[in-house]
């Protein structure tokens, strides 16, 4: 037996995901509370600049990246929603009678992923800066 | 008896605290990490480590906690405050959300098998999997928001590391969801009773550990940080208990990593059935089966860190593109082959 919640319940099973969340979401204000009530204090000017090696900050740090780095993000997006297709897949592939005719199916979909993996390797989207 | 003991498990309350004492026992469990790594690290290098707080460094932890909470907070006058402060809280929420899931062992008694977990999901894995990805949110909310370049730098490394590597671990965790049959990790823990997973599927084992280890940001993938070039990296600008959240959160992360490995490959806390028929041995031996090959992964991952350096971010994002994905859809071919083969 592995099942010691009724999981047919769903509401019972992420009550205490809910409760947790909460102590999470509350936990860091009140540690920064008590932290600021123990720690010393002192004012500068320097003090809240922006860490540089020592030297004076030169414009912002908030960049617009290069756009290969748009393209990269894209290609992950693709091969993860693959993943994502993959998993219900992977439960019903065992058990359920239609073992041959899944994997025909999903072997067909891995194939077709494949081309475009390919295609990105050729086009160096997923490479780190060229 | 047995009834009574269940109308206890099923209580969602119940369940709650059970999980909030999980989350202390993670937090004790990550300083007791820092400690051992601080150690082993030393002694790698031939050094004694932390000496001097405690019989052999043994208080430091406490020592770093009081520090930890006594220095200033500070908050650079340049960084957008709201994201500042709110990173690290999303981070710890992504450790503990993942933590709420995760099997923390097993007592067995008169054959049944109870979870020692906070909640039982049908898509448990999944729901992990997508916890333990929120933190690629958190490290760069905690970069963009410091308006730090040295952060930001790191952040758009990490990017590229972590969902480079979030593919390849996926289709492993696929690999073994076909398998169990099942996305419910306990399941998938018990799927593997006479025969771990590891063995049946070395290639997946191999990707999945060397993608969790990136996933987890350990050395040598931990361009994020990478002290020798971005000072601390992301969390450049961040002091105070803000600084040990973020630092916590790594570490939780690292404990929570190797349970995963453990739950997923290495068997869980299957033991011989004539070795748990006793009750008493029922109670201790599966947990303790459990959380000790847990300690040797957390050994293996913390020893790796200090043998091989680290790699520059084209390499890892070639290494995760070019290598382990071919190979993790290659365990995805093999283990389809030995399920139509009825194995």
């Amino acid at each position: 037996m592995s099942g010691i919640i009724d999981t047919s319940n769903v509401i019972y099973s992420y009550i205490p995901v809910a409760i947790i969340l909460v102590v999470a979401l509350v936990m860091p204000p009140i540690t920064m509370f008590i932290v600021k009530t123990l720690s010393p204090r002192s004012r500068g000017v320097a003090k809240y600049e922006t860490y540089e090696s020592g030297s004076v900050p030169i414009g912002n740090a908030r960049i617009q990246f290069d756009v290969e780095y748009y393209l990269y993000a894209i290609a992950f997006v693709l091969f993860d929603i693959e993943v994502l297709f993959l998993y219900p897949w992977a439960t019903i592939f065992k058990g359920h009678g239609i073992t041959g005719i899944a994997t025909v199916e999903m072997l067909v979909f891995i194939f077709v992923v494949l081309f475009g993996y390919v295609y990105l390797l050729k086009k160096e989207a997923l490479k780190w800066m060229k | 008896m047995m009834m009574h003991l269940e109308d206890i498990l099923i209580n969602p309350l119940l369940r709650a605290i059970l999980g909030l004492c999980l989350m202390g026992v993670v937090f004790g469990g990550a300083c007791v990490v820092i400690w051992f790594e601080r150690k082993l690290s030393a002694d790698i290098q031939q050094r004694y480590g932390p000496m001097r707080v405690g019989p052999h460094g043994l208080l430091q932890l406490v020592a770093d906690a009081i520090k930890l909470f006594t220095k200033e907070d500070i908050i650079p006058k340049n960084a957008d405050k709201l994201l500042f402060v709110s990173a690290p809280i999303l981070l710890l929420g992504s450790v503990f959300l993942m933590l709420v899931a995760m099997p923390f062992g097993a007592i067995i008694i008169n054959g049944e098998t109870y979870v020692i977990a906070a909640t039982e999901m049908d898509i448990s894995v999944l729901y992990i999997e997508a916890m333990s990805a929120i933190s690629i949110i958190g490290i760069f909310m905690v970069a963009y928001s410091a308006n730090n370049k040295y952060s930001v730098l790191g952040a758009f490394r990490n990017f590229a590391r972590m969902i480079g590597y979030e593919v390849p671990l996926g289709i492993c965790i696929v690999s073994v969801a076909i398998m169990a049959g099942s996305l419910n990790i306990v399941e998938i823990a018990e799927a593997q009773s006479p025969l771990w997973f590891a063995i049946k599927q070395p290639i997946g084992f191999a990707v999945f550990f060397i993608a969790l280890m990136a996933d987890m940001g350990r050395l040598p993938f931990d361009q994020n940080e990478s002290e020798e070039e971005l000072i601390a990296g992301v969390i450049t600008e961040y002091s105070s208990m803000r600084f040990g959240y973020v630092f916590f959160a790594e570490y939780i992360h690292l404990i929570l990593g190797s349970m995963l490995a453990v739950l997923l490959f290495l068997g869980g806390w299957n033991l011989p059935a004539a070795l748990t028929s006793n009750t008493i041995l029922g109670i201790i031996l599966p947990t303790a089966f459990f959380l000790g090959k847990v300690v040797l992964v957390i050994l293996a991952v913390i020893m790796v860190r200090w043998a091989i350096p680290r790699y520059r971010i084209d390499q890892v994002v070639d290494l995760s593109w070019k290598r382990l994905l071919p190979l993790a859809l290659l365990n995805l071919g093999w283990v389809i082959a030995l399920g139509l083969l009825g194995v």
